[in-house]
């Protein structure tokens, strides 16, 4: 019985080579390797077609008469999009949010990577993995959710304020708070693009530091900090460019009174159902977030964010 | 490696804050969920199942988790052969222009997920299966494509090359090779990478906001919209679906190829 379940799989195999041989030929063993890429380029490739939608959209003037999107092709969308105050306060504050978001981040990340890496107990690794796993895991909406409970004005925050006889406070509809919310949101993101680079770093590199006279202090600024650049570049990439775009926790923490960029590309579409100034916005922080993305790999290298990881 | 004095303390104290951020959402959530008032109070009055019993009665709530469920998993489907022979050909085979590859597959990653949402919503509109669920599954992969990719990849890159041409040295047929070595070798980073890529798509939000109606809404989308109008319990019964599915996504990774796999050096 197994035999000839054994007989019938070689006979499987042997006809799906066969198979393989007729439709990939030898001559063409060469060219597989773009085979086997072939449909994860198709799958971007609609983003990227639907980005050339979006860009030929933003030529287009919106006509006040029709209410429609004009034929001739202009550049309008992009001057009024600067032209606005607007434009500049809200790039401002998506700007200086995502840098600040980004340096607390880390600074937070860090030693949380740095702890997870070298713990010696199995116990203590996996609270902390499933500590950041979980959340990693709960969408940014129920995150959001969690902290209107916690910070609303009748929320557990100012329940505790008010226990304690202070006046209660607004946490909610306020630039902290959302910075806030971001942190917490990136946070998992950062730890686990950090890891990879703590974790190339020989234990036995920080030891030496350490018996050559260093304070702990100092190997960590003069051999774990350099040595964790990869980690540090991907993770402030990632967590910066999360950020310059993020929608739901401005909206959700800040209450619309917080816009961040991609608010103020959402009301162009369907508050103000401009199409096209949306468009040109859309086109304005994609750009924006390229050149930067772009700069620091040219400066630093892609850190542990390339498909073969940290090692270059 | 020691982790005592000054050090022990400073490295406790900032994960200990971190750990303390992370959670606490999500405790509280659990904890207002058995509320057996009318609104989110602290401390919760009383206990009870009331809002779960509530919750299951809402026809919308349902439907919108059901539908959230089918497009994760087309989104997983779809993921699954595309991202691991993705990562194959990237990690195994010597293509010309490398670099422009690997910066075309991380433009998920670098266009703003508002405007990919947006360039999708026309595109779609333009091709007419706007209002239909699938597109959205599809588009939910799109835009996380690059975490199926990265996991595999860590898996091929794990993998000693020699092992495929040993298998070829010993008369293994190419078709053979790689679905006895090659593949066995990639399956920790498939697992990790569906489990990634259903979790993702599940609470994917603003993607689905813009390619979802009133008719094919999914589950972020529908809390999100409640979340606008009035907060009652019944939206913590909700999440509180969610973090049990997070913790099922946390316990099979664990289970399936072990949480530790994160913390190997690529």
């Amino acid at each position: 019985m197994a035999g000839a379940v054994q007989k019938a799989r070689w006979a499987l195999l042997d006809a799906v080579e066969m198979l393989a041989r007729i439709v990939w030929p030898a001559p063409l063993r060469g060219a597989l390797g773009w085979a086997f890429l072939a449909p994860a380029l198709i799958l971007v490739g609609i983003l990227v077609i639907g980005l050339g939608q979006m860009l030929e959209t933003s030529l287009h003037e919106l006509n006040l008469a029709t209410y429609r999107l004009g034929d001739a092709y202009t550049l309008a969308n992009y001057a009024t999009a600067l032209e606005r105050p607007v434009t500049w306060r809200v790039l401002a504050r998506t700007l200086g949010g995502a840098g600040i978001v980004t340096l607390v981040t880390l600074l937070l990340a860090f030693p949380y990577a740095y702890l997870l890496v070298r713990t010696g107990s199995a116990w203590a690794r996996k609270f902390l993995l499933v500590a950041l796993f979980l959340p990693f895991f709960i969408g940014q909406v129920v995150r959001a959710y969690g902290w209107l409970i916690i910070l609303g004005r009748e929320g557990l925050l100012n329940s505790a304020l008010k226990a304690v006889g202070l006046p209660a406070q607004d946490f909610l509809f306020a630039y902290p708070t959302v910075l806030f919310g971001l942190v917490q949101y990136m946070l998992p993101f950062a730890v686990l693009l950090i890891i990879p680079a703590l974790s190339a770093i020989g234990e036995e590199v920080e030891l030496a530091s350490e018996s050559l006279g260093a304070r702990w202090p100092s190997t960590f600024r003069h051999v774990v900090l350099p040595m964790a650049a990869p980690g540090l570049i991907g993770a402030s990439v990632v967590v910066f460019t999360l950020t310059l775009t993020d929608f739901a926790m401005p909206e959700i923490l800040g209450g619309g009174t917080q816009d961040f960029f991609a608010s103020a590309i959402y009301d162009s579409f369907f508050q103000i159902s401009n199409a096209g100034l949306g468009a040109a916005l859309s086109i304005l922080l994609t750009l924006i977030g390229s050149v930067i993305v772009a700069a620091v790999f040219m400066m630093a290298g892609t850190g542990t964010l390339g498909f073969r990881g940290g090692r270059r | 490696m020691k982790l005592s004095g000054s050090k022990g303390v400073f490295l406790w104290g900032v994960t200990g804050f971190c750990v303390l951020m992370l959670s606490l959402p999500t405790v509280i959530v659990v904890g207002a969920s058995f509320t057996s008032g009318d609104i989110i109070a602290f401390p919760p009055q009383g206990f009870s199942l009331r809002w779960y019993s509530e919750l299951w009665q809402l026809a919308s709530f349902k439907a919108a988790f059901w539908r959230s469920l089918y497009v994760s998993l087309i989104c997983t489907v779809i993921a699954i052969p595309v991202g691991t022979l993705a990562a194959i050909a990237l990690s195994r085979y010597r293509l010309r222009a490398r670099t422009a590859l690997q910066v075309i597959l991380l433009l998920p990653f670098t266009i703003p997920l508002v405007v990919s949402g947006l360039s999708m919503m026309m595109m779609f509109g333009e091709v007419r299966i706007l209002g239909q669920l699938w597109p959205v599954g599809l588009a939910l992969c799109v835009i996380n494509l690059p975490f199926m990719i990265w996991s595999v990849a860590a898996s091929v890159n794990a993998m000693d090359p020699e092992l495929e041409n040993a298998a070829a040295s010993c008369g293994a047929p190419p078709v053979q090779a790689f679905f006895t070595v090659t593949l066995p070798a990639v399956t920790p980073g498939v697992i990790t990478g569906a489990l990634l890529m259903f979790i993702l798509a599940f609470n994917e939000f603003l993607v689905s906001l813009f390619l979802t109606d009133s008719r094919t809404v999914t589950l972020p989308v529908e809390i999100y919209n409640s979340i606008r109008s009035v907060i009652t319990p019944d939206l913590a019964a909700v999440s509180v679906v969610y973090i049990v599915i997070a913790l099922v996504a946390v316990a099979l990774l664990d289970w399936l190829v072990g949480l530790d796999i994160f913390l190997k050096s690529k």
